[in-house]
């Protein structure tokens, strides 16, 4: 399974392979669940996008909440003034937000850790008020995004959910499969390298300024895809809809999946689904003070979040990983 | 005339209060190489503390000095039981992101604390001393006692705490126990304990921001208090335009941060201060990638 | 060949996933006959999405609980038609994704018969474009915005406005200022977003021009260095009456801004940043308040002497304790009100359609606690529509002025403010609407 995974080939055959799976899986749900299904893939996308920058290139943003804005913001105009086809609105809203990415990310090469994370928080609380100003961006009641009913040759009883689900889980797939691609490339040992170590990187010839441009396009690319698809999910298109506070939960899925780990986005992004629907039961069973009701999903969350950077830093597979290794080391010594 | 004059003194006693959020932020950073986004929280405790203090001694000044002490050692606190495991277990890529993220997570903790005991319930801080302004010739200047009281305090805060870390042995450990732990360490400084004293000192600056910030805002404290997220946002802009790295770089940031906002509210429009902000932020940073006071980053080893 | 393998994929799984939704739908239908999803012949389920969290909940939050208490005094009387009714609560922290995954779960998770009072203009076009309650015939019931956009029916089917638009009490307000404040230097500082900006086409409509604007952003209120720059900017001006349109952590800021500043002009509040009590709360002593108008459709709520607030006052002594009575507390209560009105008006064998159409049909007869008619019709869901002006005194308590419930209405349209004749109808005895 492991050495399939290494080649181009057998990775895309894994990944037909698990969409096939989701395929199935969401035809057996209930429509909340599909409907949550796509809102898991959305965030699987936005997730992996940090990943990708963190993770691999080691570059740190807190306001990538600025760039699903942009995404979401470009796939609908061009859909709502061109009508274009939804998979060219997605295509549209990745390629804005790598372009928006590309001019940060020229500024963010020049910048080290602290300075770059204030830079993308100051774009995050700043952005969402730039739609107020001008009418063609809607004002703080957003735009409406139609991506269109289902193809009828899906059936009449096909829901709209399940459509959006469908969408969103592919998409997930693609951008997933061609990050697996792309961090295994030259262009991702490239920004482990940076990553590891600077100095000793541009001493062997790596020019980590446009390295570190290039990984930040490519993660606001992926942003912005996500951005695309969270808002079909919502079907409009607002300010409010990309608070500081998504900025922040897109770190916190990142952390929890394991910031170095590609494979475990799956976890950060369930977690951050799931949580308020658990804590909504936790809290029923507690009783029914307001107080505690309403606090409880931040205060869990919050909890989660500090055990694991405390006892699992790097992920729960990267943690399985090292433990694997180590026993491994262990028999074999 | 006078909307010039009121516009500079706006920006100046407005730009105090974010000087104060960013000298906190900056001790943090330097002692430990940590943004610490609990601050907000942190903040927001302490002003609760004062808070019932007030309720207990009826002396704004009893409870801002038991706000400030009890800050302090929040903020100690914290350092030990989360930060220092934190420091031991993280290596790798995750060292950079773990600690913003911890701090993020205590930062919703102690939301959700404050939100569990004190959600819903009143709480208003009156001013200590008049935040009437100063009346020349039959106008009245953006300038109270009260406003004089916090640009005092971040004079204060400024010029003591730049003593402490430039003419004291306790400061040279701070900062050599920041810039290389490990040699500070075969050197005898008590780096962990040195540490710890940094970020008692923030809570200490922060205890006082929310302070001194609520009763010159419009007096109320709620759990879901919007000015201390912001002042925590903004605090963070002033202390990244200053340098991160110097207190009277903070100071300058925050007060560049405030007179510019004035400025642009004033003259301009008030529809887009954040943005403002922000481009202000990435003007400082195109033309100096370290921050106004910020030293050129040399060779890490 | 891959690509017709694939599509028979589809075929089979779309013809599976049909049949299952076909088997599903089937025992669901054998019930609805009788009982409709939401409904038993004991029980109501509705639900709510607000802010109960962050930097947009306060004073909102406190609108369940309100709701609650008037839906248990109705329960302890024995409900209504012997239904009692439960409100599932849902927080959304004021963003449309988690009102709409909220609305999601209330509809297919709660399993709720109707949405009531979900708050948010932003929030509520994202769920009407996403769960659409519309095309599932949900009553989305008196949705807390001033937009005027949620009456049209032909757009939200099922959707009923209850609170006044924001061009209606613009328009309104344009009449008010031109009566009493003739040839002062006007101002208008509003909250730079739909929420101003409707009000800036109202104030237009209505013919008022101001001398000074200034639009800020929502939330900048918040920081040290704004609002003093507004107060400095209106006084350069030399502004007189100053028209307010924002929340009411905006009137706080700029009421203590002006204080600190010896500045006092006649303040002008909009309704929603001109509840008393959310100002106190917001940090505003009382004596500030002195000479401040504002305008609002509902009883001031210190009124004892109106039978409705002193009713609503003795529910929440009871079934909310320990929370101040105030115009949320009020607005809440009505709000619960005119749902218990509305269910009773739908008969016995409760529907969601039957509960439309008697909205519909017979809801500008409803009783209420507001001192306007509701106007809704089978083409308009338009609630309430019109204003009255009140002054509060030294103590922060508002006055109608002269002493008399002065009502104007309008429409959201071009059409005329007039003075209103209508007179409240009497409160149903024990305030448990029966019809």
């Amino acid at each position: 399974m492991h050495k399939l995974l290494h080649s181009n080939f057998g990775r895309f055959v894994f990944f037909i392979f698990l969409g096939f799976i989701i395929f199935l899986a969401g035809n057996r749900v209930d429509e909340l669940r599909v409907y949550q299904g796509a809102t898991l893939a959305m965030f699987v996308v936005a997730i992996s996008s940090i990943i990708l920058l963190t993770g691999y290139s080691g570059q740190v943003s807190l306001g990538h909440g600025a760039l699903l804005a942009i995404g979401g913001y470009s796939a609908v105009l061009a859909r709502n003034y061109w009508t274009l086809p939804i998979w060219v609105c997605f295509a549209i809203a990745v390629l804005v937000a790598a372009a928006a990415g590309a001019v940060l990310g020229t500024a963010a090469a020049r910048l080290s850790g602290p300075y770059l994370a204030g830079t993308t928080l100051a774009l995050a609380v700043g952005l969402p008020s730039i739609a107020n100003q001008f009418s063609f961006l809607g004002g703080e009641q957003g735009l409406l995004f139609d991506v269109g009913a289902p193809p009828i040759s899906l059936g009449a009883d096909f829901s709209p959910y399940k459509w959006y689900f469908w969408i969103a889980a592919s998409a997930a797939l693609i951008a997933l499969w061609w990050l697996q691609n792309i961090v295994r490339s030259r262009y991702g040992r490239t920004w482990r390298a940076v990553r590891g170590n600077e100095i000793a990187a541009q001493l062997a010839g790596i020019h980590s300024g446009k390295a570190k441009t290039l990984a930040f396009t490519v993660s606001s690319g992926v942003a912005g895809l996500a951005g695309a698809l969270l808002a079909m999910t919502i079907g409009t298109v607002s300010p409010s809809a990309f608070p500081l506070t998504l900025s922040f939960s897109l770190l916190t899925g990142a952390v929890l999946s394991g910031v170095t780990t590609l494979p475990g986005v799956m976890i950060g992004a369930v977690t951050l689904v799931a949580t308020p629907e658990i804590s909504h039961a936790i809290s029923n069973r507690l009783g029914n003070s307001e107080a505690v009701t309403t606090n409880l999903p931040g205060l869990l969350v919050s909890a989660l979040l500090i055990l694991v950077v405390m006892l699992v830093p790097n992920g729960p597979v990267e943690q399985m990983r090292s433990m694997r290794v180590r026993k491994n080391a262990s028999i074999s010594r | 005339m006078f909307t010039f004059i009121d516009t500079v003194i706006i920006g100046l006693t407005s730009g105090a209060v974010y000087s104060l959020m960013a000298i906190s932020l900056v001790l943090v950073w330097r002692s430990t190489r940590v943004i610490n986004f609990a601050q907000a929280g942190q903040a927001l405790l302490s002003t609760y503390i004062g808070y019932s203090f007030i309720g207990l001694f009826d002396s704004y000044w009893i409870a801002l000095f038991f706000a400030i002490v009890l800050g302090a050692g929040v903020s100690a606190l914290i350092e030990i039981l989360f930060m220092r495991t934190l420091f031991k277990r993280n290596t790798g890529p995750i060292a950079g992101v773990a600690p913003i993220i911890a701090t993020l997570g205590l930062l919703g903790l102690i939301h959700g604390l404050i939100g569990i005991f004190m959600g819903g319930k009143e709480a208003i801080i009156r001013p200590p001393v008049s935040n009437v302004g100063y009346t020349i010739s039959g106008h009245t200047l953006a300038l109270s006692p009260l406003k004089l009281v916090i640009v005092s305090a971040v004079l204060f805060l400024m010029i003591s705490l730049s003593f402490i870390f430039t003419k004291t042995n306790i400061g040279l450990a701070l900062r050599a126990s920041a810039y290389s732990p490990e040699i500070a360490r075969l050197a005898g400084v008590k780096v962990d304990a040195i540490r710890t004293l940094g970020w008692a000192l923030a809570g200490a600056a922060g205890a006082a921001a929310g302070m001194l910030q609520t009763p010159n805002g419009t007096g109320a404290l709620s759990p879901d208090s919007l000015e201390f997220s912001l002042l925590l946002v903004l605090g963070f802009i002033a202390a990244v335009i200053g340098g991160l790295e110097s207190l009277v770089g903070a100071v300058i940031g925050g007060l560049l941060l405030g007179l510019v906002l004035a400025f642009v509210i004033m003259y301009v429009s008030a529809t887009l201060p954040f943005m403002t902000a922000f481009l202000l932020l990435l003007g400082v940073l195109l033309v100096r990638p370290q921050g106004i006071m910020g030293r050129k980053v040399g060779r890490r080893a | 060949m891959i690509g017709t393998y694939r599509r028979k994929l589809l075929v089979a799984s779309a013809v599976l996933a049909t049949g299952s939704l076909a088997l599903t739908a089937i025992p669901a239908q054998a019930f609805s006959v009788r009982n409709e999803i939401g409904v038993t012949s004991t029980s109501i389920k509705l639900g709510i999405t607000l802010p109960m969290t962050g930097a947009a909940s306060p004073g909102y939050n406190k609108i369940p609980g309100a709701m609650k208490a008037y839906f248990d005094y109705v329960n302890a009387s024995g409900g209504v038609n012997g239904r009692k009714i439960s409100l599932v609560v849902k927080d959304d922290a004021y963003t449309p994704t988690a009102s709409v995954q909220a609305t999601n779960e209330l509809i297919l998770k709660d399993k709720v018969f109707a949405v009531v009072g979900a708050l948010g203009t932003a929030n509520n076009k994202a769920v009407a474009a996403l769960v659409n309650p519309g095309r599932r015939g949900i009553p989305d019931l008196f949705v807390n915005t001033g937009f005027s956009g949620f009456a049209v029916k032909k757009s939200y089917p099922t959707t009923f406005s209850l609170f006044p638009s924001y061009v209606m009490e613009a328009k309104i307000l344009s009449m008010y200022i031109k009566d009493k404040f003739p040839g002062k230097k006007l101002a208008l500082l509003y909250q730079a977003d739909d929420f101003g900006r409707d009000a800036l086409a109202g104030f237009k409509t209505g013919g008022l021009t101001f001398d000074t604007y200034i639009p800020y952003a929502p939330l900048s209120q918040a920081t040290p260095t704004v609002p003093p720059t507004w107060i400095s900017k209106l006084q350069a001006a030399g502004s007189e009456v100053v028209v307010l349109f924002g929340v009411s952590s905006a009137t706080a800021a700029a009421l203590g801004a002006a204080y600190a500043k010896s500045y006092r002009p006649q303040w002008i509040l909009g309704s929603v940043g001109g509840d008393a009590t959310a100002i106190k709360l917001a940090g505003v002593p009382a004596p500030l308040f002195t000479g401040v108008q504002t305008a609002s459709f509902l009883p001031a709520p210190a009124d004892a002497t109106d039978e409705y607030v002193k009713l609503f006052q003795t529910i929440n002594t009871k079934y909310n304790p320990g929370v101040t009575f105030d115009n949320n507390i009020l607005a809440g209560m009505n709000t619960a009100f005119v749902t218990v009105q509305a269910i009773a008006a739908a008969g016995k064998n409760l529907t969601r359609k039957a509960l439309i159409a008697a909205i519909e049909t017979k809801g500008s007869t409803f009783a209420s606690a507001g001192l306007t008619p509701m106007a809704p019709t089978a083409t308009s869901h338009a609630g309430y529509n019109g204003y009255w002006f009140g002054t509060y005194d030294g103590t922060a308590t508002l006055k109608p002025n002269d002493g008399v419930y002065t009502v104007y209405t309008t429409d959201s349209g071009a059409g005329a403010v007039v003075k209103s004749t209508y007179k409240r109808p009497a409160m149903p005895a024990n305030g448990l609407p029966t019809n």
